[in-house]
């Protein structure tokens, strides 16, 4: 099975791991890069102060982009509107998707707070027009627009359009846009780096067997196991649990008296 | 790193475990002096191989780039076929040439391909093991066997037509007047050094090539851009545990000593919406790198300012066994960064005494393995320059030459941490995830004939 992997001991790839030359400097770029696509502002103040590492965005724009961010969340989207426009009219102009979003928004927010005439009229005037010119656009509208036919909005089927999530949907999106006219990737580069390592470690897996890091959170190597003894492992882990079970969590200690090892032995039958 | 039980054995320990991060940072110091790595690929080809080519049917250009065929075309075995100088270099995701075809001639029988090292030069290139060529006449790929499948058009007089090399897809691929005709896997010649290949086979064809010094007809940024993209779409796709950025971002700030934006990060995480809450329950154990946070801050500030002495005392008021042995890694450091701080503000004379009080007696240090002595004397080679920071050793005169110091002392604070486990816990989770990510694609390239990229967080970056 796993014996015709090349086979790297935990000594060799420590080795490996200490060749390789990763500069401060880098990391703290991707640090900044986080703190800034995030929003973070005052963060990102403190941590160029701290660490000499200048931000690849201006920071007064973070503000300003946090701003219309909150207001969406907030549910505030005539603000959030109008903030957008200050900052940059082309967003919405070259955004009609965005633009729909924002607009649907607030038509769930009229229908959340009751006010079914404004609503309607809102619906009509604003959002039919852009149902006409596109297929998706009115399904949205459609979907939207039925939340008034139900008493009981939060057992119906577009229920969800009145959750919180739906609010953070259309911020992300608007926050994506800001940060992408101003010539930024909208996303930061962390994430896309972590899952480059699972991604990595597992096209790994299939011609090698060396020590991974199976806890992102804690970073640790966990050395490289045959199948075999990796099973054996988790058979003495469930004897362990079993015996914490039956006589508490102090006893760990297998080296019971004999007459404990019946119970065990229905666990390792595995 | 064993850790006894006795005071006496943790002193050793630690000891050891001072020397050997200071060795450790002096490496670090001289990688702080290059520039960031760059990887060297072989070289390129650039022009026709004119030793080994069918001499007898075609005739090679003075510059090596074009050829015509002289032969009489009798058979398939008077091929005029010409290889490139160097083979195609294989750290890289893609490798790309072209040829324009200034003259079809009678026959139009002319091919673009690659061809491995033993070729018999008489053939057409896919007519052989261990070869591809994409033949103009018929529009077939040959791939090691008289034969040929059914691949694109034909190309005649004015077309330009390209043949490349994905490795990330381990895929041969050929265009024609800048577009993609089609790929094919490469597996049978996958570990093979191959030579990009044209060949002519009848009266008065004439082929130029091209392998890169002029604009290609094809946009190979564009294909590459692409591919890159394809494979980061497909990696997007992982899934990771949630708030994991956070975390790790947040264990990179305590690990560092950076508590003022610790502090904001913190504050800033709560306040998002939803709030970000990064428990225990995830691994992070916060008691060994939240050890002296606010005391390894104060003196990472210190040392960025070029305070070294308010740093020192600081030290000895709060950390005595790091700098107690006048000879230890971290003195020097700290010795040699009080000396550079002199030559940056002008102060040769001071320089030049506190050199002589401090740093005199680390060279000659047996047990070094003289790194002690390559940095002292970098250090006191500031003083032949009016410009100091202009010479080779300028490097001692930057911000990020301050940071490693301050890192080292940083570490070293960590280290006097009873519960810190050993020398490995030095590394913030951050670097140690980079560099498990930077070795796992280096070996998966290894494993896949030492072809394709490797990864270079550098260029992530920029």
């Amino acid at each position: 099975m796993g014996t015709s992997k090349k086979v790297i001991t935990r000594e060799e790839w420590e080795k490996r791991l200490s060749d390789v030359k990763i500069r401060k400097e880098d990391m703290n770029k991707l640090v900044m890069n986080f703190l800034v696509t995030e929003g973070y502002v005052e963060a990102a103040e403190k941590f160029r102060m701290e660490s000499g590492t200048e931000p690849d965005i201006d920071l007064a724009t973070i503000t300003d982009r946090m701003a219309v961010k909150k207001a969406v969340q907030c549910g505030n989207v005539e603000d959030a509107i109008e903030k957008v426009n200050d900052l940059n009219p082309e967003i919405l102009d070259t955004n009609p998707q965005l633009f729909f979003h924002l607009q649907q928004q607030r038509l769930i927010e009229l229908i959340r707070n009751g006010k079914i005439e404004e609503a309607l009229e809102f619906a009509q005037e604003e959002l039919a027009p852009r149902g006409e010119e596109n297929q998706s656009f009115l399904e949205e509208l459609e979907r939207t627009v039925s939340l008034l036919a139900f008493e009981d909005v939060s057992n119906c089927p577009v229920g969800e359009l009145l959750d919180i999530s739906q609010r953070l949907k259309t911020a992300s999106e608007v926050n994506a846009a800001i940060l992408t006219s101003q010539s930024h990737e909208k996303d930061p580069k962390l994430p896309s780096l972590l899952k480059m390592l699972v991604w990595a470690q597992n096209q790994l897996d299939e011609k090698v067997t060396y020590p991974r890091i199976n806890d992102l959170s804690n970073a640790t190597l966990e050395d490289p196991v045959h199948l075999q003894s990796h099973q054996q492992n988790s058979i003495q882990k469930e004897r362990q649990w079993a015996v914490r079970l039956c006589y508490g969590p102090h006893q760990t200690n297998l080296l019971q008296p004999l007459a404990h090892l019946s119970l065990l032995s229905n666990f390792t039958q595995m | 790193m064993n850790s006894s039980n006795g005071n006496n054995g943790n002193n050793n320990s630690f000891d050891r475990l001072s020397q050997d991060l200071g060795l450790h940072f002096l490496e670090l110091v001289r990688i702080g002096s290059s520039k960031a790595p760059v990887e060297i690929d072989d070289a390129a080809p650039n022009e026709l191989n004119t030793i080994n080519s069918s001499a007898g049917f075609l005739v090679v250009a003075p510059d090596k780039l074009s050829v015509k065929y002289t032969g009489v075309n009798l058979h398939g075995h008077d091929v005029g076929v010409v290889q490139a100088n160097n083979p195609v270099p294989v750290k890289r995701l893609v490798y790309y040439f072209e040829i324009y075809v200034k003259d079809a001639g009678v026959k139009g029988q002319i091919a673009i391909g690659f061809t491995s090292e033993g070729f018999k030069m008489r053939r057409q290139p896919g007519w052989e093991v261990n070869s591809c060529g994409y033949h103009g006449d018929d529009g077939l790929l040959y791939r090691g066997q008289g034969k040929g499948d059914a691949f694109g058009p034909t190309y005649t007089t004015g077309d330009t037509v390209g043949g490349g090399i994905n490795f990330g897809s381990q895929e041969f691929f050929f265009t024609k007047n800048g577009a993609i005709v089609g790929t094919v896997s490469k597996e049978k010649e996958m570990n093979r050094c191959l030579f990009p290949t044209i060949s002519v086979h009848s009266q008065n064809e004439e082929v130029h090539v091209n392998f890169g010094q002029r604009k290609f007809a094809f946009d190979l940024k564009e294909y590459e851009a692409q591919e890159r993209l394809n494979q980061q779409m497909t990696i997007e796709k992982t899934s990771l545990p949630p708030n994991i950025s956070y975390g790790i971002i947040r264990a990179y700030l305590l690990h560092y000593g950076y508590e003022d934006t610790l502090n904001s990060f913190d504050l800033a995480s709560k306040s998002t919406i939803p709030p970000i809450c990064i428990a225990q329950e995830n691994g992070f154990d916060d008691q060994d790198i939240m050890y002296a946070l606010n005391q390894r801050k104060t003196i990472r500030q210190l040392i960025r300012n070029g305070e070294i002495d308010a740093a020192m005392n600081k030290l000895r008021d709060w950390f005595p066994q790091i700098v107690q042995d006048d000879k230890s890694a971290a003195c020097f450091l700290l010795h040699c960064q009080k000396f550079v701080e002199f030559i940056r503000v002008g102060a040769l004379e001071e320089a030049v005494k506190h050199g002589r009080i401090e740093l005199a007696k680390f060279l000659g240090l047996p047990e070094k393995d003289n790194l002690f002595d390559a940095l002292v004397m970098d250090c006191v080679a500031l003083l032949a320059y009016e410009c100091p920071q202009e010479s080779c050793f300028g490097y001692l005169l930057q911000e990020s030459h301050r940071d490693v110091v301050a890192d080292t002392v940083n570490a070293m604070i960590l280290s006097t941490n009873p519960k810190m486990k050993d020398v490995r816990c030095l590394q913030s989770y951050l670097e140690r995830l980079l560099r498990q990510l930077t070795a796992c694609c280096l070996e998966r390239r290894l494993a896949n004939g030492g072809q394709g990229e490797a990864f270079h967080l550098c260029r992530l970056l920029n």
